[in-house]
Formats: structure tokens, sequence, C-alpha cells
């Protein structure tokens, strides 16, 4: 009997050594607040926050394979989540992350029920819907502090650290639950459902099932970054909270990475974050064009992200073949 | 067991499909199912596999009604269809494709299994770590094939298992077909290639815009004169 090989996971997680890597800088990351500069604070924790919210993205864009433009409102749920605990005097980060937990999983079951019927363009416009509709929503509700924005009470005086602490932990978090989620069988029938739905169905795995799943873990991880997020800036308000770079950022950073992949948008969130924040300290004015472009670019040119070069056997031969942009 | 599919109607919206379709397909049995384009015989395979709605009759596997299970539980009572046009995971390799048929299993012989289809399928193992996508077509049916192996089939739907791939090609997964119910499994084909259904199986249906026109021992049918005429060009 001839050995059956060992499975080749790479598809599934991307490259291991990469995922490992990942870990270490995340290690590294830990040391940001020995620097006692607010400013690297800050900076990182926007960064950490940025990967997971991609994280959250990526599980249904990157895995699941629903393009989803909505994802900025679970971010938005989980700041206002902090903010209605702090306006009833609750002021804990357990207690803020664990209610956006809660209140993402199941807003996310009940709206992914109805719109993950859609495929394609119609789920995007969809998403796109559900943010925008928040955004409104909580403009006028007044016991979320209507459009005027509310006041969440900061904890301690050392809070930058406690903050980018708590940022970490929740993208370290991400990170290890999307490395696992991979592997596993629910990793499988997500992967099924973007490779082919049809099949996935024939085979007896319920699309609808696996990718309402998907879509409220992703919903989670942006919740649980939007809690941090709100408890952190002290202050949220409608644009803040569902701000459109909030929901573009993760999406390219995923894509930059690699999406459907445990360290794409934890290398995406560094790098694109890296190269906004060079290109607004040295082209104020023009470095949304800037950031634009690498997003074409990278669309054009390398669509499965940096991940794919990592596996790339083949060289650039294989590259070249495999880009779209040159099939007439 | 017998899969039995009694006076069955489906309908796409207001589009009826299928009429008063009845089948039976005995246990060890191989069925083809012949027509042309548009006559509903995915339709119809989909119907079994509860992924498209009935509107009327029903569809019982020995004494279960499958048309009251949900897709899941149909494929985990044993009847497993391989849908037309391979639908592989292309990013997937050959090895996580076979082992994603074997899904909604929990037993502890999906190895045992899967080196029992490798074995039937040689050209699979020296495949098993490339991406289902890179493969020839004739190897994708093999992994479609063997896909629906991995969920321990009793009764095989195939669907349009010769559409693209060059005769030598349909032949050699004839051969595998045959060995696969030479092991007890029973197969319902569907299939535009007439004479090559005709020629494989025991027994044949003619299903002709939604509606059962003819049956009977397949050799029979290969000698019809109606047969010949509408799907033969003989």
């Amino acid at each position: 009997m001839v050995a059956v090989p060992k499975p080749r996971r790479g598809a599934i997680t991307g490259k291991r050594w990469v995922f490992l890597v990942s870990l270490g800088l995340m290690a590294g990351l830990l040391f940001v607040p020995a620097g006692h500069s607010d400013y690297l604070n800050l900076t990182f924790r926007n960064i950490l926050m940025y990967a997971a919210m991609s994280y959250g993205w990526n599980l249904i864009g990157g895995y699941t394979g629903y393009i989803s433009f909505g994802n900025v409102a679970f971010f938005g749920i989980g700041a206002y989540c902090s903010a209605v605990l702090s306006k009833a005097g609750v002021d804990n980060l357990f207690a803020d992350v664990g209610l956006a937990l809660i209140v993402n999983a199941l807003f996310a079951v009940a709206v992914g029920l109805p719109i993950l019927r859609l495929r394609g363009h119609y789920f995007g416009i969809a998403t796109l819907g559900v943010a925008l509709g928040l955004t409104d929503l909580a403009s006028n509700l007044d016991f979320l502090g209507g459009s005027g924005g509310a006041s969440i009470k900061q904890i301690g005086e050392a809070h930058f650290t406690t903050y980018y602490y708590a940022m970490w932990a929740v993208t370290l978090a991400c990170m290890i639950a999307t490395f696992f989620i991979a592997r596993s069988k629910l990793g499988y029938a997500f992967v099924a459902i973007r490779e082919n739905e049809e099949a996935a169905q024939v085979l007896g795995i319920s699309p609808t099932r696996y990718k309402v799943t998907a879509w409220a873990i992703g919903a989670m991880m942006g919740g649980a970054a939007g809690a941090v997020f709100g408890a952190a800036n002290g202050f949220i308000d409608p644009p803040t909270a569902f701000a459109v770079d909030n929901n573009v950022f993760p999406i390219a950073m995923a894509i930059l990475g690699g999406m459907g992949t445990a360290s794409g948008p934890f290398i995406g969130a560094l790098l694109l974050s890296g190269a906004n924040e060079l290109l607004q300290q040295h082209f104020l004015k023009l470095h949304a064009l800037f950031f634009g472009g690498i997003i074409v670019l990278m669309i054009l040119f390398l669509p499965r992200g940096l991940m794919y070069l990592v596996g790339l056997r083949g060289g650039m031969r294989r590259w070249l073949s495999d880009l779209a942009v040159f099939r007439v | 067991m017998n899969l039995s599919v009694e006076n069955l109607s489906a309908a796409y919206g207001d589009t009826r499909v299928l009429w008063d379709v009845s089948l039976e397909i005995g246990e060890r049995e191989i069925v083809a199912l012949i027509g042309s384009n548009g006559a509903g015989k995915s339709t119809l395979l989909g119907a079994i596999s509860g992924l498209v709605d009935i509107v009327g009759g029903e569809v019982r596997y020995g004494d279960v009604k499958l048309n009251e299970l949900p897709p899941d539980r149909i494929v985990q009572s044993g009847v497993v269809q391989v849908p037309q046009g391979r639908r592989l995971f292309g990013s997937l390799s050959v090895r996580e494709n076979l082992l994603m048929g074997a899904y909604l299993r929990r037993d502890k012989e999906v190895e045992a299994d899967l080196e029992r289809v490798l074995a039937m399928l040689p050209r699979l193992r020296e495949r098993i770590g490339y991406l289902a996508g890179r493969l020839s077509g004739g190897e994708q049916q093999q992994v479609a094939i063997a896909r629906a192996l991995m969920a321990r089939p009793k009764m095989l739907l195939i669907d349009e298992m010769s559409l693209g791939l060059a005769p030598v090609l349909v032949d050699s997964l004839l051969d595998i077909l045959t060995q696969i119910h030479a092991s007890g499994v029973a197969i319902l084909m569907v299939e535009q290639d007439v004479q090559t259904a005709l020629e494989f199986a025991e027994r044949a249906y003619v299903l002709e815009t939604g509606r059962i026109t003819l049956t009977g021992p397949a050799h029979a049918l290969l000698d019809d004169p109606n047969v010949k005429k509408a799907y033969l060009g003989v």
C-alpha cells in the first residue's frame, strides 16, 4: 500500500512560516508602549484595529467568497456598544467587547439570513445598504446621542497603553481564530462555498448555514475592534463609527496581503498603514491618490495578494500567465 | 433498496419543467436517463438530491421519503450526485477535494475509503497534491466521481459524465463505473451521448420536454426506430 501524502494546507492558511513570522511581529508589537510615545501607541493601535477588521472581512470575503462592502457596520455597532455601556455606568473593556460580540453575532445572523441569499455584486450592494442604513439609524436614535454623538468615559491615567494592549489582544485573537478556523472542517466548508457553491450543496454542505456562520464570526471580529476603539477614542458619532475609510481599508489590506489566508490581513494592514502614514506625512493633499493607485495596481497585477507571491512556484512566467489583465 | 420517483412534478417559479415523472432504479442496477437539451434531465437529478423544489409527487429511497429531507440527509442516506460540469473546488488539492466528499461522515474509515478510491483510480494518486483546477478534463471528471464515492453512495447519480471529453477518456471512465457498480453501487446516469449510455446501461428512460415518453431494456431502446431517429441520427 502506497502511503497517501500528508495534506497540503498551504492553500487554506497561506504558508506556515509566514504565519509564524506574523506571530513574531505581533510579539514585537507588544513593545510599542515601551516607546512612551502617544503618537506611536495611537499609530500602531490603528494598524492593529485595521488588521482585526480585515480579519473580520477576510472570513466572509476571502474565505467564503462573498465580497462585502458593509463590514464597517459591525465596527460601528461595536463602538456604540461601548457608548451604551458607558452611559449605563459600566466602564469595563471586557464588558464592552463582550456586549459587542453578542450584539454583532445576533445582528449578523438576522441580517445575513436574507442578504446572504444574494450573490456577487447584488450581495455587495446589499451590504453597502446595511452600512449606510445603520449610519442613518445611529444619527436618528437619541439614546445613541443622535448625530451629535456620544462620549465614553476613559479609564485610568495610562489609558493609551491599556487600550493599545486591548486592541493587540483582539487582533491576536482574530489572527489565531482565523488560523484554526481555516484548518478546521468549518474553514473547508467556507472555502468549498467560495470555490463552487453548487458542488458544496451537492455534497450536503448547507451553503446558508456556513455563509451565515462565516459572516457572524467576521462580524464579531469587527465588533470587538469597534468596542475597543470606541472606549479608546472616548467619543463616537456616526461619521466616525461608520467611516468610509474603516470600510475600505480593511478590504484593501486583505487584498494586499492575500485574501483567504491567515496572515494576509495582518501583513496587508502593516504595509498599507505604513504606506498611508508615510504618504500622509509627505504628500498631505495627494496621499489618497497614491493610496487609490496602490489598490488599482494590486488588483491588476497581484489580485491574490502578496501571499500568492510567497507560494508561487514556476516564477515570473507562471505569474504572468495567471494575470487576467494580459488576457484579451 | 430501490429508488423510486413517483408522479414527480417540478418547476422553476411559474415554469413547469417536469410533469408526472415516474421511474425506478433497483438495487445494483445501471439505469440511463436520456433526452435532448432542456428535457429536464438535470432538474430530475436535482429534485432527487433535494436541490430543486418539487410541486408534486414523491421520491422514495427504500422506505425513506427523500423529498421530505434536506440535501445533507439525502447524501447521508446514500443517494449521491456527481454534478454536471464536474464542479470541483479548483484551488484545493485533489486530496482535499476527495475529503470534501466525506464532509458529512463522522466514522473513522474515511482514510481507508480514500485508499480504496485511489486504488481504483491510480491516476489520482499521482495527482493527489495537485490543485484540482490544474488537472485535465478527464482527470477532473475522475476527481468528481471519486469525490462522490467518498460519501459512500449506494446510489450514484451521474450527470453528463461524457460532456466535453474525448471518446477514449469516456471509455476509461465507463471502466471505472463498471468497477463502482461491481462494488455494489446502483447507478443512474444522465447522458446526451445516447449511444454510449444505452450500450452501458441495463435499462433506460427517455425524457422529452419534462415527460417520460419511453422506457425499456437499454438494448431494446438502442434498436427502437424512434430513438434512432430522434437521438442517434440514423
